[in-house]
């Protein structure tokens, strides 16, 4: 493995026991412990099975008694049918009393935990040891600059983006090197887990400049290798973006 | 899907095989697998190939659960393989 992807994925392993912005440190490593489990969960395969998920009555095969009902369901749904997420299911986890900012973090750690524990299966390495949980309370603030307009949740443009946020952009010492695309736009209500999800994502596949510069090769194989490998997980996750 | 030839790419079928292996469930085949693919592009493009298969099974589930459109130059770029592959029936299988 290269030094730099060991290097991240401890570092984003680690993240996951610590406080957020949102949850706390043990809740945080409860939802990764969740994400793992949920791919063995009968009811996600029933679900998964049928027409539509909203025909199958049942409950979740679910382990951690400390998060809340909403949370479960969107783990595992996250989890083992990402496709076939709608706009209506956010809004009633919504309604269950799941909060905006918690869901978008929640959606970090589910991410986070799927991309190392898939890469690790990929290359034969065992699953990482989750680290312990740190003490520490959630620090609960939502970034000025968010607004709605991007999907489900609110986001923040490069452009509204505060002082007092974090460098999630990468705006120094510029040029700015994630540009503002959507995808880098999903986690931006939440900053710390946006940079969180980027930072081992672009270890794990590319910087952005490094996937537009076609004229040199940054990993031991080639731009169109890594293209045709990322569309065919986007194809087999039923991924539109 | 599988045994697509994975265009001109060089060693793109057996690409395309081990990424359907590592989401898949069969242990023997995807131990089978990921021994080709070493073989090909040697340990590092292992790595780097399970790196983008992983990557991506997580930020599919970023796009789809956050709901991110896709930016209208690119839906422009992309309408003629959308069609053709009908990729809005995605779309359509919301729930």
């Amino acid at each position: 493995m290269r030094p730099a992807l060991e290097a991240a994925q401890n570092v984003a392993w680690r993240r996951l026991g610590l406080p957020g912005t949102w949850w706390t440190g043990a809740e945080r490593l409860a939802i990764a412990r969740e994400t793992l489990a949920a791919a063995a969960c009968p009811f996600c395969a029933e679900r998964n099975a049928a027409l539509s998920p909203l025909s199958v009555p049942g409950a979740h095969d679910a382990g951690e008694p400390a998060l809340p009902p909403a949370a479960i369901e969107a783990i595992h749904r996250i989890r083992t049918d990402p496709g076939r997420l709608s706009e209506a299911w956010y809004l009633r986890l919504r309604e269950a009393g799941l909060g905006e900012e918690a869901y978008v973090e929640l959606v970090s750690v589910v991410a986070v935990t799927v991309a190392v524990d898939t890469y690790r299966r990929g290359s034969g390495l065992p699953p990482l040891a989750f680290p312990r949980a740190e003490p520490g309370t959630p620090t609960r603030r939502r970034p000025e600059g968010a607004k709605p307009g991007r999907g489900f949740v609110a986001t923040v443009a490069p452009e509204d983006r505060a002082d007092t946020d974090p460098d999630m952009y990468l705006d120094h010492p510029g040029p700015r090197r994630r540009v503002g695309a959507n995808i880098h736009r999903a986690l931006t209500l939440v900053p710390d887990s946006m940079i969180h999800w980027w930072d081992v994502l672009e270890e794990l596949y590319q910087e952005g400049p490094q996937m537009r510069d076609y004229g040199v090769e940054y990993r031991a194989i080639s731009h169109a290798q890594i293209e045709l490998l990322a569309a065919r997980v986007a194809a087999l996750n039923r991924c539109e973006y | 899907m599988r045994g697509d030839p994975g265009s001109d790419v060089p060693h793109g079928g057996l690409l395309l095989a081990f990424a359907d292996a590592v989401l898949g469930r069969d242990s023997t085949a995807l131990a089978d697998l990921r021994e080709a693919v070493r073989t090909a592009v040697g340990d590092a493009g292992l790595s780097d190939a399970a790196g983008v298969i992983g990557g991506f099974d997580g930020i599919t589930r970023i796009a789809d659960a956050i709901g991110i459109p896709l930016e209208p130059e690119k839906i422009e770029l992309a309408a003629d393989f959308f069609n053709t592959l009908d990729i809005g029936r995605f779309r359509r299988e919301k729930a």
